[in-house]
């Protein structure tokens, strides 16, 4: 299954794939319309830190988002049975018209990327921009360390 | 063995997360399921929301309707199991009929208990526990003014938050001095306990029902024991539960508060599983075993026994469960909880206690470490990346290096990688959630 993969030693944390996210779930087209719209549309990804001048590599972040996962915490946690595999494409998708906004998804994912949605009344997260050819987060990385490939052509984690 | 007769007693979360690892590895095994109750499976944890008319009476539903077929599971709904033969590997049913296994699932979750001195035939009292409950006290709701609901728990709170919502006057009656008592501690139910006290719902604590006053076998109050007097046409009891066990009372099949199980989730005969709120496992924060009657773990647990029911040889290797934890999560107007673990040690001098507390903004944390590892939190208000702290639950990791940081809103997943380096990182990268 196709994923997407950040390559740290790419990652500028410059927030254009957040920006990106946050617009291509937003329903409009446009950054300058987007930020009109009250809340703010939410990104479900995330650029983090993952270590500073402390720490031996020094600066360093990631771009972190939904896995997929193979065994997914979040389905077994959900109540409503609306997260699950689309037998299709693979991914893990919640269904927004199941989700009864009780959080157990966000309880129990290990790597934090399920979010509450904008008026806290679902949990959305990502969903490999079904609707597009290309995920937005990828399309918008000026250094292209976001990539969305298969396993055997992801980078290798770094030391 | 290469066909095998499954024998799976209940139809919820525990059965449906077996059923599922089945059917994922053994498509041509015989699988017959049986349930006492007759409403195609839907989710308990949704009835309070159907209650409060948040959802429909299709919104319960937890899988799709075909879903027994497309499993090729024989259901048999509405019949109750009374007996189980371990040694003559049958099951038989309240109207006589019965199945033989070579294997048996039991997933028969835990009933309400209700106290002795409350008689539950009188019209309106009622408990929440299943499809049947919901829909009496939706029937009773209209015409109905005021409600008592004694329990504090989740449900207790949940209930009341729907009767609430339907229009009714609800005092809580509640045996410890604080509401969900066993998911937060005081600090926190204090905060929450506002916004309940906001949206006109009534707590008594420290105090229990001590008679039930009625006429011509309808409720019409309650008196509690610091003797004051409540009306009520509604007296919903959500104490605590019991796990389902009559069905092997005449067996040796070995229980405690649950039936007991390894972590292959086999009971003392090996052929013989259980999972769920019937179950008792091991808690990895406690480390006792105990009945944690939870969705998640009666899932997990699920999981497991299903695994180990369609491995066909005994030299394969069997799937482990790593141990329940009590975890909840609750969204009340709008201020989201979430616990783990111990949150309220007995012992505080054994353990290292994180807590940053703001109640004007309806915020509370507590974080519970012994031994650098976190064994209980609380989180009320901020829930962002609380599952990236479950995982350090779980996994029993280290957590000096960042103990002066979980506590914090920004906390996150590139904390673990940080310390935790490239195994965890690679964890990551393929998806691996546990
Ligand atoms: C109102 C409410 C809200 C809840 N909310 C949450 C929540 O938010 N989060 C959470 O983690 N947990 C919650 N819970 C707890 C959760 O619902 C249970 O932990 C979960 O349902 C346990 O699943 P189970 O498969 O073990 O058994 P159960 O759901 O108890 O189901 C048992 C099944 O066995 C059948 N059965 C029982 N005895 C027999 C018999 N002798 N013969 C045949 N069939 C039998 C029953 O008909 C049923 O199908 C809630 C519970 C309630 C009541």
């Amino acid at each position: 299954m196709k994923r997407i993969y950040c390559i740290v030693e790419k990652c500028l944390a410059c927030r254009s794939c957040e920006i990106a996210c946050a617009v291509a779930h937003s329903g409009v087209e446009r950054v300058e319309d987007a930020v009109k719209i009250r809340p703010l549309p939410k990104h479900r990804i995330r650029v983090e830190s993952i270590g500073d001048r402390n720490t031996p590599q020094g600066i360093r972040s990631i771009a972190l988002q939904c896995r997929h996962c193979e065994d997914p915490l979040c389905a077994q946690a959900c109540i409503t049975g609306g997260i699950s595999r689309d037998p299709e494409t693979g991914a893990i998708v919640n269904n927004p018209d199941k989700c009864v906004a009780c959080w157990s998804c966000i309880m129990v994912c290990p790597f934090g990327v399920i979010v509450r949605y904008e008026d806290c009344r679902r949990a959305v997260k990502c969903d490999h921009c079904a609707d597009r050819d290309e995920p937005a987060c990828v399309e918008a990385c000026p250094t292209r360390a976001i990539l969305y490939c298969e396993a055997e052509d992801a980078p290798i984690p770094v030391e | 063995m290469t066909f095998m007769k499954i024998v799976i007693i209940g139809n919820s979360a525990a059965s449906t997360a077996a059923i599922e690892t089945i059917r994922a590895e053994d498509k041509d095994s015989s699988i017959v399921q049986i349930s006492e109750e007759r409403h195609p499976l839907y989710s308990r944890c949704l009835l309070s929301y159907y209650l409060a008319d948040k959802i429909d009476k299709n919104g319960l539903a937890y899988r799709s309707a075909d879903f027994h077929k497309k499993m090729d599971v024989q259901l048999h709904p509405g019949r109750c199991v009374e007996e189980v033969d371990p040694a003559g590997q049958k099951v038989t049913c309240s109207d006589g009929s019965a199945h033989s296994f070579d294997r048996l699932l039991i997933a028969t979750g835990s009933s309400a208990k209700i106290p002795d001195n409350i008689p539950e035939t009188l019209r309106g009292v009622f408990v929440l526990r299943t499809v049947a409950d919901a829909e009496a006290i939706k029937q009773k709701l209209s015409g109905a003014k005021k409600a008592v609901v004694l329990g504090g728990g989740l449900v207790g709170m949940r209930a009341a938050d729907a009767l609430c919502r339907a229009g009714l006057k609800v005092f809580v009656v509640i045996g410890s001095n604080r509401i969900l008592s066993r998911m937060i501690d005081y600090e926190a139910a204090r905060i929450v306990g506002t916004r309940v006290r906001d949206n006109d719902i009534e707590v008594m604590t420290g105090s229990d029902v001590s008679e039930v006053l009625h006429k011509d076998g309808n409720v019409v109050g309650v008196v509690t024991d610091n003797g004051l007097m409540l009306d009520c046409e509604i007296l919903i009891v959500a104490k605590s539960v019991r796990a389902n066990t009559g069905l092997i009372r005449n067996t040796d099949i070995k229980t405690r508060r649950g039936i007991e199980t390894n972590a292959s989730m086999q009971t003392n005969y090996e052929n013989i599983y259980a999972a769920g709120d019937v179950a008792e496992t091991f808690d990895i924060t406690t480390e006792e075993y105990t009945v944690n009657a939870l969705w998640t773990c009666a899932v997990q647990q699920g999981r497991i026994a299903g695994q180990n029911i369609a491995r066909r040889d005994a030299a394969g290797i069997p799937a482990k469960y790593a141990g329940s934890v009590a975890m909840n999560s609750l969204n009340f107007w709008g201020i989201p909880i979430i616990s783990f673990g111990v949150t309220v040690p007995e012992d505080e001098s054994r353990y290292t206690i994180l807590k940053d507390s703001r109640p004007e903004q309806n915020v509370y944390k507590k974080i519970v470490i012994a031994d650098n590892r976190i064994k209980g939190l609380i989180l009320v208000g901020r829930i962002a990346n609380a599952g990236v702290l479950f995982s350090l639950v779980q996994n029993k990791m280290d957590v000096a290096p960042f103990m002066d940081q979980l506590l914090g809103d920004r906390f996150n997943f590139g904390h673990v990688v940080r310390h935790g380096g490239k195994p965890v990182l690679e964890k990551y990268y393929r998806g691996l959630s546990t």
